[in-house]
C-alpha cells in the first residue's frame, strides 16, 4: 500500500505549513507545494499526483479556479481536487462550481474537515459516492489504483500489482506481490469497476490478474499465479482459456 | 292676300297655345290626381310608387322621373302599377316638352289600363304638338263619344279644340267649324268667359281663313266685346289685334290704327304685368335669398354651437380623465407612502437592533480584550518571576477568551453575510455524523478543560438536505451555548431522532436551563435580540438568532426544550434524505 500523493497549491507558507503537517501526520505524502498558477501547472505535470488542494486566491487573484479550469480541460490527466477558501462570495463560488469535482473547504478548518474534504473529492471524482463515509465499504476503484481507507488515512494500491482477489462475503482479500490485506467492497462493484482486460473471474470467489497467471491446470481446476499463489478455476468460468493468450 | 295669310296663321298659333294652357288648369286633372292618390294609398307597400305618385301630384317632375325609374327597375311589379308609372313618366315628359320620350312611355302602357282614354288624349295632343294632325284626329276623335263618367277626368272641350285645330291645319274647315261650334256651345254653357272668347276667336279665324268674312267678323267683334269684361291682357291683346287685322283688311285704317293702339296698350300692360311679375319674382328671389342667408347664418350658428358643445364635451372629458389620473396617482402615492412608512418602521426597528448589537458586541469584545490585557500583564510578571506553572493556566484562559471572541466575530460576519445575501448557499445531502464530528473536533480541548463529557451518538446513516457551511455554523453555536451554560462536570450529548420527513439533530446539555419565558423570547420570530438572562456570561443572543435564520433558510424547524436548573435540549429538525 502506498501513500496518496498530494499537490498543495497555497501561496502563504503560514497556511501551507500546518496543512502539510496535518496531511503528513495522517499518512499523506505532500509531493510538492506550488505558490502560483504557473508553478502549480508545472508541478502537477511533473509529479504523479493523486489529489490537489487548491487555495482559490493566489496572490490576490482567483488563480486557483483558473488552475482547476485548466486541468479540467484534459479529462485524461484530470485528478480530484479540493478548493480552500476563506470567502463564501457567491459569484466566486458560482464560477468554481463549474469545475469538476467541485468540493470545497472553508478556512479555518481542522484536521477532520480536510481529511473529509479529500475523501469526498475522491468519491465525487470517481463517481462512487458514500464509500468512505458509509460503513459498508472502504475502497474506491479507479483504472490504475484502489483507494482504500485505512483508519483515518487514505491509501492506494496499484491495480497492476494485484495478483488475485479472493471474495469472502462482504470482504475481499487482496493479494499483491508484496502484501495481503482485506478491503470492504461488494463483488458487484469490483466486477463493475475493475479493468476487465486485466482481471478475470475464475470462480465464484476468485478474480485473478491474467497477467500474473503462470500455469493453468484444468484437470485440477487450478490456476497457478506468480509467487506460487493458487486460485480455483471452476467449470462455469473455464472459457477463460479461450481469452488468455497462450504460447503454443 | 299673302301677307294676310301669314297674319292669320300667327293669330291661330296664339289661340292654339291658349287651348293647351287652359287644358292644364281644370277639374279633370284634379279628379285624376285624386284617383292616383287613392291608388297609392291602396298600394302603400310599394314604396317608390307612393313616392312617385306624391311627387306627380305635387308636380315635382324631376323627382317623379327618378322615383318612377327606381320603381320600374324592380323586377316584379303589378301591371296596373307599371301602367301608372309609365303614365306618370309620359305625362312628365310631355310637360317637359320631350314629346318623343313621352310618346314612348305612353306606348308602354297596356291596353287594359283603366284610364286608357286619357292616354289616348295625351297621344293625340302629342301628335298635334309634332304636327301629325291626322294621327291626332285618329287618337282624339273616339274620345268625343264616351260615358259621362269618363269626362270626369277627360276634358271634352280640350278634345274638341284639339280636334278643331287639327282639322284647321289639315284644311278640313267644315269639320273644324263643327268642333269649334260644339266647343263654343260647351263653353257658353259653363260660362267660361276666357274660353268663350278663345272659341269665338278660333271660329272667327276659321271663317276668316275661308274668306267668310260676314260670318267671321261678328265673332271677332263678339270676342272683342267680351274681352273688355275680363282682365286677361293676353286675351285683350289677341282680340284687339284681330280686330285691327280685320279693319285693315276692310281698308278701314283709322279703326285699324285705333285697335292697333289698343293692342299696343294691352301689350304694354301685359309687359307691365310681366315686369311686375318679374319684379315680384325678383323680390321673391331676393326674399328667398335673404331667407337662405338667414338659414345659412343659423346653420353656421348651429355649427358653431355644435363645435362649442363638442369642445365643452371634450374638455369635460379631458378634465374627467385628468381627475381620474390624478386620483389614481394620489392613491398610488398614498399606497407607496404607506409602504414607505411601514418600511421605515421596520428599518427603524432593524436599525435599533443593529445599534444594540453593535453596543453589545463592542462591549463584549472590549471586556475580552481587557481580560487579555490584564492576563498578558500577569503572564509577563510570571515570566519574569519564572513561575512556569502559572503560565500554563494563564495561557489556557487566554485561549478560552480568544476563542469566545473569535466565535463572536465569526457570528457577526455570518450575520452580515446573511443580511446581504451575498454568501454561497447550496443545499445538498449531508451526513450529520461527520459534520458533527468535524465541528465538535474544535471543542475537544475546551470540553476537556471544563471537565465536560461529550458524546456524539448521531447515526452514521442520518442524512439531511442542507447547506454544509450554514449547518456547521448552526452546530458550532449550539455546541458553544451548551458549553457556555454547562455546569462543571456536566454532560453534553449530540444525537438524532428520526420522524417521517425530518431528522432531528438534538444538542442536549445538563446545564443551567432556561425559563419558559426565555425560551419563548428566543423562539419569537423577531429580528430583535433576546434579552440576556445571564448577564455574567458572555453572549449577545446573536448566536441563537443566526441559528434561527439559517435553520429557516435550510427549510428546517428550530425548537427548544428546557428546564431551569436541569438542562436544555436544542432541537434542529431538517428535511431528511436517503
Amino acid at each position: 500500500m502506498q501513500n496518496i500523493n498530494v499537490l498543495v497549491i497555497e501561496d502563504r507558507p503560514e497556511e501551507s505549513k500546518p496543512l502539510v503537517a496535518t496531511l503528513t501526520a495522517n499518512g499523506y505524502t505532500v509531493v510538492a507545494i506550488a505558490t502560483n498558477f504557473k508553478e502549480a501547472l508545472e508541478l502537477y505535470h511533473k509529479h504523479p499526483i493523486d489529489i490537489a488542494i487548491i487555495d482559490i486566491f493566489l496572490n490576490g487573484n482567483p488563480e486557483g479556479i483558473a488552475f482547476a479550469e485548466t486541468i479540467n480541460l484534459d479529462p485524461n490527466s484530470s485528478k480530484p481536487f479540493v478548493f480552500l477558501t476563506s470567502s463564501t462570495d457567491r459569484a466566486l463560488f458560482e464560477r468554481a462550481k463549474l469545475t469538476q469535482p467541485f468540493s470545497y473547504l472553508m478556512k479555518p478548518f481542522n484536521e477532520l474537515e480536510i481529511l473529509y474534504a479529500l475523501e469526498t473529492a475522491v468519491e465525487k471524482f470517481y463517481k462512487q459516492a458514500d464509500v468512505f463515509l458509509g460503513e459498508e465499504e472502504d475502497t474506491i476503484i479507479s483504472e490504475d489504483y484502489l483507494f482504500i481507507k485505512k483508519g483515518k488515512a487514505l491509501k492506494k494500491v496499484l491495480t497492476k500489482s494485484i495478483i488475485y482477489i479472493e471474495v469472502e462475503e462482504k470482504y475481499c482479500n487482496i493479494i499483491t506481490e508484496d502484501e495481503k490485506f482485506v478491503i470492504l467492497i461488494s463483488l458487484t462493484k469490483i466486477l463493475k469497476f475493475l479493468d476487465k482486460n486485466r482481471f478475470s473471474r475464475t470462480h465464484r470467489n476468485f478474480i485473478v490478474n491474467t497477467e500474473k497467471i503462470t500455469e493453468i491446470v484444468p484437470s485440477d481446476n487450478l490456476i497457478v499465479l506468480s509467487g506460487q499463489h493458487k486460485a480455483i478455476l471452476s467449470d462455469t468460468y473455464k472459457d477463460i482459456l479461450k481469452r488468455i493468450r497462450t504460447l503454443k | 292676300m299673302e301677307t294676310f295669310n301669314t297674319k292669320t296663321t300667327s293669330l291661330l298659333f296664339i289661340l292654339f297655345v291658349n287651348a293647351l294652357v287652359f287644358s292644364q288648369k281644370n277639374n279633370e286633372e284634379l279628379f285624376f290626381n285624386s284617383i292616383v292618390k287613392r291608388k297609392a294609398d291602396k298600394h302603400n307597400e310599394v314604396f317608390f310608387f307612393i313616392k312617385a305618385s306624391s311627387f306627380f301630384i305635387d308636380k315635382e317632375w324631376d323627382s317623379t322621373l327618378i322615383y318612377t325609374s327606381k320603381q320600374l327597375d324592380k323586377t316584379s311589379i303589378q301591371t296596373d302599377i307599371g301602367d301608372f308609372l309609365h303614365y306618370f313618366r309620359g305625362f312628365t315628359f310631355k310637360k317637359k316638352k320631350l314629346f318623343k320620350e313621352a310618346q314612348k312611355e305612353f306606348e308602354l302602357i297596356s291596353l287594359d289600363f283603366d284610364y286608357f282614354d286619357l292616354v289616348k288624349m295625351h297621344m293625340g295632343q302629342l301628335s298635334l304638338e309634332m304636327k301629325k294632325y291626322e294621327d291626332a284626329i285618329y287618337f282624339l276623335k273616339p274620345l268625343l263619344i264616351l260615358d259621362n263618367e269618363k269626362y270626369k277626368y277627360i276634358n271634352r272641350n280640350v278634345i274638341l279644340s284639339n280636334l278643331a285645330i287639327s282639322n284647321l291645319h289639315l284644311g278640313h274647315f267644315n269639320k273644324a267649324e263643327e268642333y269649334l261650334l260644339k266647343n263654343k256651345e260647351l263653353h257658353e254653357k259653363i260660362k267660361d268667359t276666357i274660353n268663350i272668347i278663345n272659341s269665338y276667336g278660333n271660329l272667327a279665324n276659321l271663317y276668316y281663313e275661308q274668306y267668310k268674312d260676314n260670318l267671321a267678323i261678328p265673332y271677332f267683334e263678339k270676342a272683342y266685346q267680351l274681352s273688355k269684361k275680363i282682365n286677361n291682357f293676353q286675351t285683350k291683346l289677341a282680340t284687339a289685334r284681330n280686330m285691327a287685322v280685320v279693319e285693315e283688311n276692310r281698308n278701314n285704317y283709322k279703326k285699324a290704327l285705333a285697335y292697333r293702339k289698343e293692342a299696343e296698350q294691352w301689350k304694354d300692360s301685359l309687359n307691365n304685368q310681366n315686369k311686375i311679375y318679374e319684379v315680384a319674382q325678383l323680390e321673391k328671389q331676393f326674399a328667398v335669398k335673404q331667407k337662405q342667408q338667414e338659414v345659412d347664418l343659423l346653420q353656421v350658428e348651429n355649427k358653431a354651437k355644435e363645435v362649442e358643445r363638442n369642445g365643452l364635451l371634450y374638455s369635460a372629458l379631458t378634465l374627467l380623465i385628468l381627475l381620474g389620473v390624478t386620483f389614481y396617482f394620489y392613491k398610488e402615492k398614498n399606497k407607496t407612502h404607506k409602504i414607505i412608512v411601514a418600511q421605515k418602521e421596520t428599518l427603524d426597528a432593524l436599525n435599533a437592533t443593529k445599534d444594540k448589537l453593535f453596543s453589545i458586541v463592542s462591549h463584549d469584545l472590549r471586556s475580552s480584550v481587557n481580560a487579555l490585557k490584564t492576563s498578558n500583564a500577569k503572564l509577563l510578571s510570571n515570566l519574569e518571576a519564572n513561575n512556569l506553572s502559572a503560565l500554563d493556566t494563564l495561557l489556557q484562559r487566554n485561549s478560552g477568551i480568544v476563542n469566545g471572541a473569535y466565535n463572536l466575530l465569526d457570528n457577526l460576519l455570518h450575520w452580515a453575510l446573511l443580511q446581504t445575501k451575498q454568501s454561497y448557499f447550496y443545499i445538498e445531502p449531508l451526513r450529520l455524523f461527520f459534520i458533527t464530528e468535524q465541528v465538535s473536533h474544535n471543542y475537544k480541548p475546551l470540553l476537556e478543560d471544563q471537565g465536560l463529557t461529550f458524546e456524539n451518538s448521531v447515526l452514521k446513516t442520518a442524512k439531511v438536505l442542507a447547506d454544509q457551511e450554514s449547518l456547521k455554523i448552526i452546530l458550532r453555536n449550539l455546541l458553544d451555548n451548551a458549553i457556555k451554560f454547562s455546569k462543571p462536570n456536566g454532560q453534553i450529548k449530540i444525537y438524532t431522532t428520526v420522524s417521517r420527513d425530518f431528522c432531528n439533530l438534538i444538542v442536549e446539555d445538563t446545564g443551567l436551563g432556561m425559563s419558559a419565558d426565555t425560551v419563548a423570547t428566543l423562539l419569537r420570530d423577531t429580528p430583535n435580540l433576546a434579552k440576556k438572562e445571564n448577564e455574567d456570561i458572555i453572549g449577545t443572543g446573536l448566536g441563537v438568532q443566526l441559528c434561527k435564520s439559517y435553520i429557516q433558510k435550510n427549510n428546517g424547524v428550530f425548537s427548544i426544550e428546557s428546564t431551569l436548573g436541569k438542562g436544555t435540549k436544542m432541537i434542529v429538525a431538517l428535511p431528511k434524505t436517503t
